[in-house]
């Protein structure tokens, strides 16, 4: 009974150590805001996109040259970050 | 010495930054570390933001840290729980003892496996030797590498201190810490800047432990809290000066708005010729003999270790032997509920959250001991930060077997303690380790100034049969060794000497309370009709099937409060429907088709909540989603629960109970859907469907809701705090949020009035209805059924058998009437004994 309630304010307290199920990956494929999609080339450019280290959005691009920094900047993405073949972190800060 | 200069600490990546409170980890945004800021990098090679020699680089090449010449360390951590790469994806560039120039590149890390592979990349900044600082460049947004970010005011006490220290130091008075968090980071950063405007060296004290007031980490290592006693000592020219700006600076809260502690708390100490000292009843009984005072051992520990790998293998050889002790101890345990403290304990023990802020310590260069300490106190007081009764007393948990790993890091051992025949064992907080060893053939009692009602010396006290008082006022610390003492946990009191004549009284007292039991048990099958002939049905509060059945033994007439939310709560995930049924139905067959079974819904929140039903954390859980509201919110979770209760209609008579309700339209909500349930399952009747009255509102519409329910049961507990805007377990009210305040009594008797004009029953389910004081007074207001804890079950049937109604009614008018629940109770005591004669019963 005892451990039982520690177990759950354990879990209450840290949810995010205390991974009981695997988190569904939080956005759908499209769940990128729209100025976002379009500022990383449009959706055609994208090979795939997830959610990675609780504060980015990683993306894989076709082209990086469609990338437009300007762009994202504007769309709200306060970092961004260009990496080897064609992955680009999109810093998008702590998800409420 | 060097003239001082502002030293400038530049960013060591490019990136985000973000405000070092919000990083999700609590050893960071706690700065128990130090303060500093956070950076979420868009570049992957971490660089020197200041000159000086790598003092710590850790093999893993996550964390480095640089001390420049003036003492100022800086320490950089790369992501968070990124120690569990063990090296993966990090190069470093340079090697401990090394001097480094501004700028140098010390680590490369890809940032691509280090996102997809740990926890975070957010890379901390943090001035570990505590210097203040103030940022060149806005606290947000964006940043370059190289940029210069905070400038730092090297302190230049390390030589003045030496010799200040030779000079007699003076003590300024004892200050009552008045800050809600202690002196967390801000206020100590605040009082360490002040203290560094004098040349005089200062330490800053609670009770053994001290610190030098002028470094913001060694202040905030006191881990000072709420209500502790802090005193000021100076040595040096300016000391007197010193002393008297930095108590008042203490006094005003340092910087944070403070209610300020009354004096009247350092008065009272000075009265000794105090008899009495009060307190909250934790376990009943009473027990005459000597104070014994427990002090929890204080250990020094150093700050920095060895090698990371060898520290690492201290707290992991300690934490091994540290399961292994309290695998002994479960397995010597005097009973169940000792065996599941020390069970929970082993739990603690391997909980990744606490073992990972350890690490991540011992990472950064500190010993074990200190990192181990740092983890489990500022876990502790996290628990203790959020208000929560329950999460308090698991501080005190973390608290102790803290202290249990730190004692075998140090090869501290623990000695038997020697006890003297009658001791009355006083304590600050006793914990499970301590009373664990102790010789209970020779303890009495216990009397405590922390803990409440759900603290371990409660519920050890109660598995031993001992009496025990928490919250006495801290006084009871300073009672000599030795001191004859009556503990009287009945009345909540400690008698400093007493007299002789108290002293028989308590024990033929005793002795009449052996026999009155007895008596009850004897009589335990009798129906509780008072005197004049008037029924009042006694009922259990169970949460479990062993406790029907116990129930039922004890010859309870049914149940009148089954706390449902005790079969949700050992899970993850919810009971199946199956498994509920099952529950349900073989609680319902104890009980038989003739007894009432009163099954409360899931009554959870915000302060008791469910692991599968994952809540946003409010800042006032006791105002905020629990009960009804939250089944409201989540009609399914209440749907499952209504069918499931269902499945054991005429097995008894079922009754179904809302908790919480506060509005009609809740009430009427819930029966819609109830209906729904009942008719899917083709039932044609519906189950008795009644509201808890436990918030002001209901009680004072009561006359509203009855023509739409069943029945009522008032909750007290609730009832009273929300009333009396008192918090039950709160340390200092917790004595004066009283169920027998005339104003909870006047909403009994308006609910009682509301429902009998429309033939609806009232039952009390509080913990009221277990005071055989209360007994008469609840019969007087016209409550016709008492919901009693399974072991008063016979006591209460007794008092019932005892009184008159038409006595209970009068009574009852006379205190509605009264100021305030002493008051009550006082009343009722004299009443009590006018009319009760308990010597008549004891013949019988």
């Amino acid at each position: 009974m005892f451990e039982k309630m520690q177990r759950a304010f354990w879990k209450a307290l840290t949810p995010d150590l205390v991974v009981d199920e695997p988190k569904v990956v939080a956005q759908p494929v499209c769940g990128l805001a729209p100025n976002v999609v379009a500022a990383l080339g449009g959706v055609d450019n994208l090979k795939s996109q997830q959610p990675v280290a609780l504060t980015r959005v990683r993306v894989e691009l076709r082209d990086v040259v469609q990338m437009d920094r300007q762009a994202l900047t504007a769309a709200g993405v306060p970092g961004v970050m260009l990496l080897e073949g064609g992955v680009v972190h999109l810093i998008t800060g702590l998800q409420p | 010495m060097a003239t001082p200069q502002q030293l400038q600490l530049l960013a060591p990546l490019s990136g985000v930054l973000m405000p070092l409170d919000q990083v999700p980890d609590q050893v960071f945004s706690s700065r128990v570390i130090g303060d500093g800021l956070c950076i979420d990098p868009t570049s992957q090679t971490l660089c020197a933001p200041l000159a000086g020699v790598i003092s710590n680089v850790q093999a893993s090449g996550h964390a480095v840290s640089i001390t420049d010449d003036n003492g100022v360390q800086v320490l950089m951590h790369i992501g968070l729980d990124t120690v569990n790469l063990a090296g993966k994806g990090f190069t470093r560039l340079v090697e401990e003892g090394q001097r480094v120039v501004v700028g140098q590149a010390l680590i490369e890390f890809d940032a691509d496996y280090i996102a997809l592979n740990a926890r975070s990349l957010l890379t901390l900044m943090l001035v570990v030797s505590g210097e203040p600082f103030t940022w060149l460049a806005p606290e947000t947004g964006v940043v370059e590498s190289g940029q210069p970010l905070l400038s730092l005011n090297p302190s230049e006490v390390a030589a003045d201190e030496r010799i200040a220290q030779e000079g007699e130091a003076l003590f300024s008075k004892p200050v009552t810490l008045a800050n809600a968090n202690g002196l967390h980071a801000r206020p100590a950063a605040v009082f360490a800047q002040a203290a560094k405007g004098f040349s005089a060296s200062i330490c800053l004290h609670k009770q053994q432990a001290s610190a030098n007031a002028k470094s913001l980490v060694a202040i905030m290592a006191l881990q000072t809290a709420h209500g502790d006693v802090l005193q000021v000592s100076a040595a040096g020219a300016d000391a007197e000066a010193a002393i008297k700006t930095l108590a008042e600076l203490l006094a005003a809260g340092c910087g944070e708005t403070v209610t300020v502690v009354a004096e009247a708390e350092t008065v009272v100490v000075e009265t000794s010729s105090l008899k009495v000292l009060r307190g909250v009843c934790a376990s009943a009984g009473s027990a005459f003999g000597q104070v014994v005072q427990i002090a929890q051992q204080t250990l020094e520990v150093s700050e920095f270790g060895e090698s990371p790998q060898a520290e690492r293998e201290h707290l992991s050889r300690a934490l091994a032997a540290a399961v292994m002790a309290l695998q002994q101890l479960r397995d010597n345990a005097t009973g169940d509920a000792q065996a599941d403290i020390f069970k929970a304990h082993q739990e603690l023990l391997e909980d990744p959250g606490l073992l990972d802020q350890a690490l991540a310590l011992i990472n950064a260069g500190n010993s074990a001991g200190f990192a181990w300490r740092a983890a489990t106190e500022s876990t502790a007081a996290l628990f203790k930060s959020l208000g929560n009764a329950l999460l308090a007393e698991r501080a005190a948990d973390l608290a102790d077997v803290g202290q249990r790993v730190l004692k075998l890091i140090l090869g501290v051992e623990d000695r038997a303690m020697e006890l003297p025949d009658g001791a009355i064992l006083i304590a600050e907080q006793l914990t499970p380790s301590q009373t664990a060893g102790l010789d209970t053939r020779k303890v009495l009692g216990f009397a405590t100034v922390g803990g409440g009602a759900t603290s371990h010396v409660a519920i050890l006290a109660r598995a031993f049969g001992l009496p025990a008082i928490c919250g006495l006022p801290v006084q009871v610390l300073a009672l000599a060794n030795g001191t004859r003492v009556l503990l009287d946990a009945d009345k909540g009191e400690l008698q400093l000497d007493p007299d002789l004549a108290a002293i028989e009284q308590l024990q033929t007292h005793r002795q009449q309370q052996k026999k009155r039991q007895q008596y009850e048990l004897e009589n335990a099958g009798l129906a509780a009709c008072t005197r004049d002939g008037h029924h009042v049905e006694i009922t259990a509060n169970i949460a479990s099937l062993a406790e029907a059945e116990q129930a039922m033994a004890l010859g309870g007439e049914g149940v009148g409060l089954l706390r449902s939310e005790f079969l949700y709560l050992d899970r993850n995930h919810a009971p199946s429907h199956d498994e509920q049924a099952s529950t349900y139905s073989a609680i319902a067959r104890t009980l038989g088709p003739a007894r009432n079974l009163v099954v409360r819904t899931l009554d959870v929140g915000g302060d008791k909540p469910l692991a599968y039903v994952p809540m946003e954390r409010e800042t006032n859980p006791f105002l905020g989603m629990r009960g009804i509201r939250l089944c409201l919110e989540r009609p399914q979770l209440l749907r499952d629960q209504f069918k499931a209760i269902l499945s054991s209609a005429g097995l008894a008579r079922l009754h179904i109970m809302l908790p919480m309700v506060a509005q009609l339209s809740e009430l009427r909500l819930a029966r819609q859907l109830l209906a729904e349930e009942a008719l899917a399952l083709g039932l044609t009747e519906l189950p008795k469907l009644g509201i808890m009255i436990e918030v002001p509102a209901a009680a004072l519409m009561a006359d509203l809701f009855a023509p739409e329910v069943d029945f009522f049961s008032i909750g007290t507990n609730d009832l009273t705090q929300y009333t009396l805007a008192m918090d039950r377990d709160h340390p200092r009210l917790a004595s004066q949020a009283d169920s027998f305040h005339p104003s909870v009594l006047r909403l009994i008797a308006s609910t009682v009035k509301g429902a009998h004009a429309h033939g609806k029953w009232v039952g009390v389910c509080g913990a009221m209805a277990s005071e055989k004081l209360a007994v008469p007074l609840l019969l007087g207001l016209g409550v016709d059924e008492l919901s009693v804890s399974v072991p008063l079950i016979p006591a209460i049937k007794a008092v019932v058998r005892e009184v008159d109604l038409l006595d209970c009614q009068a009574i009852a008018q006379q205190v509605l009437g009264l100021e305030s629940a002493e008051q009550v109770r006082e009343a009722l005591r004299q009443h009590h004994e006018t009319t009760v004669n308990t010597s008549l019963v004891l013949e019988n």
